[in-house]
C-alpha cells in the first residue's frame, strides 16, 4: 500500500529505484535470512572488534593513537549517558547505549562508501556494467527495517528490564498513572483522572517506541541512500560526480545525527522511567 | 482489528520485515555489543578509572608537597627569625661588654694617668728640693766664702753653719 502510494507520487520517475528492502543471498530456502544488510553488519561487527582490539591491546596510561581515539569516544558518551541517567545508572546502561550509537553511525557512514549500494547484479549493459543494480551487495543494516526494529526491540527491551529493576512493577505504575502535584479533595480527584487518561497515552507512546525510533532510523537513512543514488544518475559522468558530492556531506551528518537521536531518546526514555522525583512525562523527542 | 492486521502484514511486506531476518539482525546486534563490552567499554573505561585515580592522587600528593613546602618555608622562617634575635642579642651583648671594656679601659688609663702624674709630681717635688738643697748649700758656700774673703777671717765650721743657715732661710724667704 505505502509503495503503491509511493509510486503514485509526481516524483517517483526522478527517484532512484532504491529497494526498501535487503536482498536475500538464498531466496525461498531456510537460509533466506542471510541478507546483503546481515553481510554488511557482520563486516561491520568485524571492523569493530579489529578496532576494539587494536585499541585495547597494549594499553597505557599514556595512551598511544589508536586508544587516544578510543578513550576519547567512550569517555564523551560516557559522560553524555551519565548526565542524562545520573551516575548511579549510568555504568549499567552505557555499554549498550554506546554500542547502538557507535553501531548506527558505522553502519550509517558505511553507506557512503563506494560500492556501497551500487555493487552487485543487474540486466548488464557491457563488461562489469549493469543498467540498474538490482541486487547491490552490501547494503548498511540501517537501510534495513528488520535491523532498525531489532535495534529498538533490544532498546525497548533493556528499557523494561531496568524499569522495573529499578522502580519495580508497582512503581512503574503509579509512575505512569498516578496524579503529580499534590493536589487533594475535588481538585485532586479531577487531576487523578486526568493522570489516568495521560497514563493510558503515555502506555500507547511507549508501546509505538520501537516502531517510532526504527522507521525514524530507516527513513531518514534510505532517504540520503536514495537522495545520493538519484543524484549519482543524473548528468552524465561528470554530473553522476559532482551532483552527489554535497549531499555526501549532508549523509554524514544526518548519519551522525540519527546515530545521537536514536541513542540519546533511548536514554532520555531510560530516565524518564527511572527517575523518582516528579518530572514531566516529556516523550516522543521529533526529528 | 483485522485491517490493522492486513495494514501490518502490508508493511511487512514492502519493508521486507521478517521473523528470521529480525532475529538474525538482533542476534549480529548482540554480538557487537558483547565485543565492545569486553574488548572496548571495559578496558577502557578501567584505563580511565586508572587514570582518573592516578591523577588524583597526584594532586593529592601536589598538595602534600604545597603544605609541606608551606610548613618548611615556616620553620625556615622562625628559624631565622631566632637566628636573627640571637645574633641582635649576640651583638648586643658584645657591644655591652665592649663598652664595659672600654669604659674599664679608661678608667685605668685614667688612673695610670692621674698615678704617672702623681709619680712625675713627686719626683719634680723631690728634683726641686734637692735642687734647692743643692741651690741653700751652694749659696751658703758661696756667701760663706765671700764673708770669709771679705772679712780676711777664716770660718769656722760653727759660723759656716750658722752663715749657712742664716742665707738658706733667706734663700727659702
Amino acid at each position: 500500500m505505502l509503495s503503491s502510494t509511493l509510486h503514485s507520487t509526481s516524483f517517483s520517475p526522478l527517484l532512484a529505484n532504491v529497494p526498501s528492502y535487503a536482498s536475500e543471498f538464498f531466496k525461498e530456502s531456510n537460509l533466506s535470512f542471510i541478507t546483503t544488510s546481515l553481510f554488511v553488519a557482520a563486516i561491520i561487527t568485524g571492523l569493530l572488534l579489529w578496532f576494539a582490539r587494536k585499541a585495547t591491546t597494549n594499553m597505557t596510561l599514556i595512551p598511544h593513537k589508536t586508544q587516544n581515539l578510543f578513550e576519547f569516544i567512550v569517555e564523551f558518551l560516557f559522560g553524555q549517558v551519565e548526565g542524562i541517567v545520573g551516575a548511579k545508572l549510568a555504568p549499567k546502561v552505557f555499554p549498550l547505549l554506546a554500542t547502538v550509537f557507535i553501531y548506527i553511525l558505522v553502519s550509517n557512514w558505511f553507506g557512503l562508501l563506494p560500492g556501497v549500494g551500487t555493487i552487485g547484479w543487474g540486466e548488464g549493459t557491457g563488461t562489469l556494467s549493469v543498467k540498474e543494480v538490482h541486487f547491490a551487495l552490501l547494503r548498511p543494516p540501517t537501510t534495513d527495517l528488520n535491523a532498525a526494529f531489532g535495534l529498538a526491540a533490544a532498546m525497548f527491551v533493556v528499557w523494561l528490564y531496568i524499569t522495573i529493576k529499578e522502580v519495580g512493577v508497582w512503581g512503574f505504575i503509579v509512575h505512569t498513572f498516578g496524579p503529580k502535584g499534590g493536589l487533594k479533595g475535588i481538585m485532586g480527584m479531577m487531576v487523578a483522572l486526568v493522570f489516568l487518561f495521560v497514563g493510558v497515552i503515555e502506555i500507547f507512546s511507549i508501546v509505538f517506541r520501537p516502531i517510532t525510533l526504527s522507521f525514524r532510523l530507516y527513513g531518514n537513512i534510505i532517504a540520503g541512500e536514495n537522495v545520493l543514488h538519484t543524484m549519482s544518475g543524473m548528468g552524465g559522468f561528470l554530473g553522476s560526480i559532482l551532483a552527489p558530492f554535497p549531499f555526501y556531506f549532508m549523509e554524514l551528518l544526518v548519519g551522525l545525527l540519527q546515530a545521537i537521536v536514536f541513542t540519546l531518546l533511548s536514554t532520555v526514555y531510560i530516565q524518564l522511567s527511572t527517575a523518582h522525583d516528579d518530572h514531566g512525562h516529556e516523550e516522543e523527542g521529533h526529528h | 482489528m483485522d485491517q490493522i492486521k492486513g495494514i501490518a502484514y502490508q508493511i511487512a511486506g514492502d519493508f521486507g520485515l521478517a521473523w528470521g531476518k529480525f532475529f538474525a539482525q538482533v542476534i549480529i546486534f548482540i554480538a557487537v555489543y558483547s565485543i565492545l563490552k569486553k574488548y572496548a567499554f571495559g578496558p577502557i573505561l578501567a584505563m580511565l578509572e586508572q587514570r582518573r585515580q592516578r591523577i588524583a592522587d597526584g594532586e593529592a600528593k601536589l598538595e602534600k608537597i604545597a603544605r609541606d613546602a608551606a610548613e618548611a618555608k615556616q620553620n625556615t622562617q622562625a628559624i631565622l627569625d631566632k637566628a636573627e634575635a640571637d645574633a641582635a642579642r649576640i651583638v648586643k651583648e658584645a657591644d655591652d661588654a665592649a663598652k664595659a671594656i672600654q669604659e674599664r679601659r679608661q678608667q685605668d688609663a685614667v688612673a695610670s694617668a692621674n698615678t704617672i702624674i702623681a709619680k712625675a709630681r713627686e719626683a719634680a717635688q723631690l728634683e726641686q728640693e734637692q735642687l734647692m738643697s743643692q741651690l741653700k748649700r751652694e749659696f751658703g758656700r758661696m756667701v760663706s766664702d765671700a764673708t770669709s774673703r771679705v772679712t780676711g777671717k777664716v770660718l769656722n765650721t760653727e759660723d759656716q753653719t750658722r752663715i749657712n743657715q742664716e742665707t738658706a732661710a733667706q734663700v727659702s724667704a
